[in-house]
């Protein structure tokens, strides 16, 4: 076989030329559908997750959901003093806002090993890559199930006039949150995976926004500087989980920039994930 | 019917890591790399393949052979569908199972058992499926109670004999194995000798790239001789074995042209 003419042609600037463009989206999209379909293979998977990286381990996933209790604990009392709000108010605000904290961060942090805490199957065999990031929430969604049982509890110490009406809410706002869940890990996954200085990056600003997001203090609080909540994606977030529970409204700006974030996300991240979706198992 | 297809496959990874320098001393130091260049933002680029093209059909047993570095395992994630090419064209009709890198796809903290279910998800087999074959993977590592304790602790001869059961536990369309499970204990070998032949007889086609020309030629019946990450020789087994030979004694590959390209 004569190779004479790969001598000439190789010039920089070359690697560009992937596949056509219109053919790049079409495999995108059937990556994020094939990934779908295998349903079977992401909660499997996910369940093993669990099941591994609590073994030998008496309470298991429980052990979160006791840190997280402990941490309510020790911090409701000396904030509800700071706030002088009363206990029975503050501790369910600080309970909801902080088990779905750590749902919404968990996802955030975790994104960015999307693809290469999975480089060894990425590199074996070909599967869709979505289905690391639909595999990512759903183990999230289980770990939130299981620290969950603290609202309840709570609630039962500290009871409120349920709304059940309004715990419906909870559904839809839920479901948006996993939707924004894939495109934060595939477009974290795939930039962390370029480049290996995302990761703690990523981790510190999230620190931050702990802070800076009205999770363990009310939007209220910020009295005339409100607009820095309602700007704020991740305040959002735990909006639409957290009111329909506390039997509070969900703020019609929470629903809005949520929807609006959605859209850009899912948008701006096809459009990376077509273009450099042949490109990650190079980085991985 | 399975089939493999390349049409101009190239493969170059951007290096981000090293810095330039060190790179272009590696360059300067080795003559058995492939092709090192930079692209226009002074990134450097490795071409591991370069505009490889040929066909693998049913009944294929296809060998891939070079010298360290000519691109082998390259092609071979190529052909397992794990790397898509940077340029030309890759098409492949069939399921296909990959024995790449032992280590690769196993969770280190599972148990054997447990790897052999979730190798086979990962082939896509629902481990409702999986079961009575995983039963019959698990007799045939002869593992017996390390079976139940994490893969953590096993050595390696004893990965390669769970990476291997657990892959080779359904016949695939398409088998691609890497050389390492030459790697094996001489027993061993012979087994899995006689479950690889059993399947390829199942299966349509077997891509095996190795250095023990004895067992390319004991398996194989055609193969691609790389140099470079160009096709030095495509073509009939015996064929590109003596060309190999010719390679390995004198330092030239069978097209002359190629020589240029080292300029």
């Amino acid at each position: 076989m004569s190779s004479s003419e790969s001598v000439v042609n190789f010039e920089a600037g070359e690697t560009t030329a992937l596949s056509a463009g219109s053919d790049r989206i079409l495999e995108a999209a059937a990556d994020l559908v094939d990934g779908l379909r295998r349903s079977w293979l992401w909660t499997n998977l996910a369940h093993q997750d669990l099941k591994l990286r609590y073994r030998g381990s008496i309470l298991g996933p429980f052990w979160q959901t006791i840190t997280t209790a402990v941490m309510i604990g020790a911090m409701g009392f000396i904030y509800a003093e700071l706030f002088r709000t009363p206990l029975e108010d503050y501790l369910p605000l600080l309970a909801a806002g902080l088990v779905f904290w750590q749902f919404t961060s968990g996802m955030i942090t975790e994104g960015c090993t999307t693809f290469y805490s999975v480089q060894g199957i990425i590199q074996q065999v070909k599967l869709p890559l979505s289905l690391h990031a639909y595999r990512l929430v759903y183990r999230n969604l289980l770990i939130l199930l299981h620290n969950f049982a603290i609202v309840p509890i709570v609630f039962l110490i500290f009871p409120k006039p349920v709304v059940w009406l309004q715990i419906l809410e909870l559904g839809p706002g839920l479901g948006l949150i996993l939707l924004n869940g894939v495109w934060v890990s595939i477009l974290l996954g795939m930039i962390s995976a370029r480049f290996r200085d995302v990761p703690p990056i990523v981790a510190s600003i999230v620190q931050v926004l702990f802070f800076i997001t009205p999770i363990f203090w009310p939007a209220t609080a910020l009295g005339e500087h409100r607009w820095l909540a309602e700007f704020n994606p991740l305040y959002a977030a735990i909006d639409v989980m957290r009111a329909p529970l506390l039997g509070q409204p969900t703020e019609l700006y929470s629903w809005l920039i949520l929807a609006i974030v959605t859209v850009l996300g899912w948008a701006g991240t096809f459009v990376f994930f077509a273009r450099f979706r042949a490109r990650i198992a190079y980085w991985a | 019917m399975s089939f493999l297809r390349l049409r101009d496959v190239s493969v170059e990874f951007p290096i981000y890591q090293a810095s330039s320098r060190s790179i272009k001393k590696l360059l300067l130091a080795s003559s058995t790399r492939g092709n090192i260049a930079r692209d226009a933002n002074d990134r450097i680029n490795v071409r591991a393949l370069s505009r490889i093209s040929f066909d693998v059909a049913d009944g294929d047993r296809f060998a891939l052979i070079g010298l360290n570095g000519a691109g082998k395992t390259t092609l071979l994630k190529v052909l397992a569908g794990v790397y898509e090419p940077t340029s030309g064209r890759f098409a492949s009709s069939g399921r296909v199972s990959s024995l790449l890198d032992m280590n690769l796809g196993f969770n280190f903290d599972a148990t054997g058992r447990e790897n052999i279910i979730l190798r086979g998800m990962y082939m896509d087999i629902h481990p409702r499926e999986m079961r009575e074959r995983a039963a019959e993977a698990a007799e045939f590592t002869e593992l017996g109670d390390y079976l139940d304790m994490p893969v953590r602790t096993y050595s390696a001869g004893m990965i390669i004999r769970l990476a291997f059961a657990a892959s080779t536990c359904t016949p695939p369309d398409v088998l691609i194995m890497d050389e390492w499970l030459t790697a094996g204990d001489a027993q061993f070998l012979e087994k899995a000798q006689r479950r690889v032949e059993s399947l390829v007889r199942a299966s349509s086609i077997l891509v095996l790239a190795s250095h023990s020309l004895e067992l390319v030629q004991q398996w194989c019946n055609r193969g691609i001789l790389l140099h470079q990450g160009r096709a030095a020789m495509i073509g009939p087994v015996e064929e590109i074995i003596a060309s190999y030979r010719r390679l390995v004694e004198s330092g030239i590959p069978p097209d002359s042209s190629l020589e240029a390209a080292d300029g």
